[in-house]
């Protein structure tokens, strides 16, 4: 047998947790605590009245080279999972193993002790983390350069800003040499500046081909980082695959459900695509076609061609247009055209959905294709939209004069 | 939609009590080896906050067995007064040195207890073998402790002391207490993580526990039938060997007849009995703390 490579494998796995505060009185402390160790019941695989399950038989693996994402609303899992990868808890049923050194970053500064200094504090957290003495001495340089407190290296962690420990905190775990990373919405610490510097190191690492797991509320990154992403919800998963397909889920499941079938919709969508880079600057123009078959004479109140464009990050609806209001005529026959719109919004991920509905009942005849844009950096602004504000001259006189 | 329930016990059910605690014993070793350069590092940490202002640190160290000496003396002083007879530096000697290792397991069980409820943030955030938060807490507490037992070693000769070999005993009287203190902060300190109140009973029970223990006096003094009883304690029986040894200057593998009425003093068995106490107390502890840690995250 050659080396075993770093791997993560959840199987079958399952958690129970208790509802709410338990309150226990010092009498039957010892009792218990004795006759419920040497039997093994610790770790009751049954249910009682109070307890319920965090996690329901999730299972996936996670390869080196590969990314897997794990999203979901609050409650849904998430943290039970790391936190079972991790050791920190132990599943009630089923099995997992993590295979190689783990990198974890659940909580970053978690060991800091504020009346000692800086560096005193890398070689301690650096140890909780898992690393030797004289491994962090030879990062320590490095470690210092990265978080940017050279100047309060040797004052007590005390006299730190938050943002100076977030930093210090995360330029320790940055110096992990994981063979298996497992992070939990670390991404985001310090200032501007500094989130992009930690989110690049991250993206070097989940990059540099070994399986990480990463949990986040920012589907962006996630879309981003991600070779997978698994969804859950009150503790089962739900989907698992592509990130464009897994979010794409996770956002319907967030909305209102759909009425399927119903009735037959009168239009159908054969193709949709993206025309162009899919990835553009904030502010330029992204261009899809879409082409399918009109089987009926269309009512009054049918809106053949919904489009709907929503933030993938937050889950809103930035803009709303449909083949009614762009007065795009649509006879019974095969369509095919071309749409552009002006992406004059922030960075990151935008779905774009293509539905058919009845505009008087709100019904839904068909949920038709998704597309997917990235917006990158462009036009620099604060806000959700662009408004290309520009100074005009005459109106500015104008309002000093009245 | 209801989901089916899992009802298969998970593994070791039936495998067999002892080779169960044998199997987690030998993973809390191989565990703890892993983790030196953490427990170095958690010590480290106890010791430099502590010793950060150095005077305030060797204060610390110096200020409860010398507090402990002063009130001994006190109440040595008016005993002996009440019988008729002379206080003698040997019997403050004996005090200070019972006081260093009283102080010892009575500073250490205090700042052990809540060496696990006062650390959420570790134990919901990070994986490391729990028990290294309790041990560097002891560990800690045995700098102090060898920090007074310093000072006592500088101040016994001024009063006329001289070592004997007998003074060996010493570091395996030491190595006892050490076990036996690990073993009580594992337990409090797991007790605490899951039932709140334990804190309160432990200051209750650091408090008054010196007056149960043979601190101020020594076993005879309560009567010749009291000895044994008291000697049950791995505590007392640490306590009066060192005493003994270092201060008497007696070979603690022979038994000690009173010169008066030939009632046994110290017997070998005290010692036996004690580490066998202390060493078993720790493996079951040990276990049951081993057993358990996977709630604490849960609980804490």
């Amino acid at each position: 047998m050659g080396v075993t490579t770093p791997q993560i494998t959840f199987d079958g796995v399952w958690k129970k947790f208790r509802r709410g505060e338990v309150h226990n009185s010092l009498r039957d402390l010892l009792p218990a605590l004795t006759r419920r160790a040497f039997k093994g019941e610790f770790l009751r695989p049954d249910l009682a009245a109070s307890e319920f399950w965090a996690l329901r038989d999730v299972s996936f693996s996670v390869q080196p080279g590969q990314t897997l994402g794990i999203i979901g609303n609050n409650g849904a899992g998430k943290s039970t999972v790391l936190k079972i990868l991790t050791r920190i808890l132990r599943p009630n049923r089923g099995r997992y193993a993590v295979r190689g050194r783990i990198g974890a970053l659940l909580e970053i500064a978690a060991g800091f002790h504020q009346d000692l200094t800086g560096r005193e504090n890398i070689f301690l957290q650096g140890a909780i983390m898992g690393m030797g003495r004289r491994e962090l001495r030879r990062k320590l340089d490095d470690i210092v350069a990265f978080s940017g407190v050279e100047a309060s290296i040797d004052s007590p962690v005390k006299t730190y800003s938050s943002g100076m420990n977030a930093r210090l905190g995360f330029a320790i775990a940055a110096h992990l040499d994981p063979e298996v990373l497992i992070i939990d919405e670390a991404l985001s610490v310090g200032d501007y500046a500094f989130q992009r510097k930690a989110f690049g190191r991250i993206r070097a690492l989940a990059t540099s081909g070994i399986p990480v797991v990463v949990v986040s509320h920012q589907l962006d990154r996630i879309s981003e980082l991600c070779t997978d992403v698994l969804l859950l919800a009150n503790g089962e998963r739900v989907e698992h695959g592509r990130p464009s397909d897994v979010i794409a889920a996770y956002l319907r499941g967030d909305g209102n459900t759909i009425a399927h079938g119903a009735k037959p919709s009168p239009v159908t969508f054969a193709q949709a695509a993206v025309v162009g880079p899919q990835s553009i600057r904030s502010g330029a123009f992204a261009r899809i076609r879409l082409g399918g078959v009109v089987s009926e004479p269309l009512g009054e109140h049918i809106e053949p061609i919904g489009i709907v464009v929503r933030s993938a990050q937050t889950g809103d609806t930035v803009f709303e247009t449909g083949a009614s209001m762009l007065q795009l005529p649509l006879p019974p026959g095969a369509f095919e055209f071309e749409l552009e719109l002006q992406m004059n919004v922030q960075p990151g991920i935008y779905l774009i959905d293509v539905d058919v509905w009845d505009r008087a009942t709100e019904e839904q005849f068909l949920e038709g294709p998704r597309l997917t844009i990235r917006v990158v950096e462009g036009d620099t602004f604060l806000g959700t939209t662009n408004l290309n504000a520009r100074l005009a001259a005459r109106d500015r006189e104008a309002a000093f004069v009245s | 939609m209801p989901k089916p329930t899992p009802t298969e016990i998970p593994e070791n059910g039936s495998a067999g009590v002892l080779a169960g605690v044998l199997a987690d014993l030998r993973e809390i070793i191989v565990d703890l080896s892993h983790s030196r350069g953490l427990i170095y590092q958690l010590t480290l940490r106890d010791i430099r906050v502590r010793y950060k202002q150095a005077v305030m640190g060797f204060a610390w160290a110096i200020l409860s067995p010398l507090l402990i000496v002063g009130a001994g003396t006190v109440l040595r002083v008016a005993m002996l007064r009440m019988s008729g007879q002379q206080f003698a530096a040997i019997d403050a000697g004996g005090i200070a040195l019972k006081g260093v290792m009283w102080g010892f397991f009575a500073s250490t069980l205090s700042l052990g207890t809540t060496a696990l409820s006062g650390n959420p943030n570790l134990i919901t955030k990070v994986y490391f073998a729990r028990e290294v938060l309790p041990l560097s807490v002891v560990l800690a507490g045995a700098f102090d402790a060898l920090v007074g037992a310093g000072a006592v070693a500088i101040v016994l000769p001024l009063t006329g002391w001289r070592p004997t070999w007998a003074v060996l005993w010493l570091p395996f009287l030491a190595v006892i207490l050490f076990t036996f203190t690990l073993a009580i902060v594992l337990a409090v300190s797991c007790a605490n993580l899951f039932y709140r109140d334990v804190r309160y009973l432990v200051q209750v029970l650091v408090s008054f526990g010196i007056f149960f223990v043979p601190v101020f006096y020594t076993p005879a003094m309560l009567g010749a039938r009291w000895i044994g009883p008291q000697m049950a304690n791995p505590l007392a029986a640490v306590l009066e060997g060192a005493r003994l040894s270092v201060m008497d200057g007696h070979n603690l593998s022979v038994s000690l007849p009173s010169a008066t009425d030939g009632v046994l003093l110290w017997s070998p068995l005290y010692l036996v009995s004690s580490a066998g106490t202390a060493v078993l107390m720790l493996a079951m502890v040990a276990v049951i703390f081993r057993r358990a840690q996977f709630r604490f995250a849960e609980y804490v």
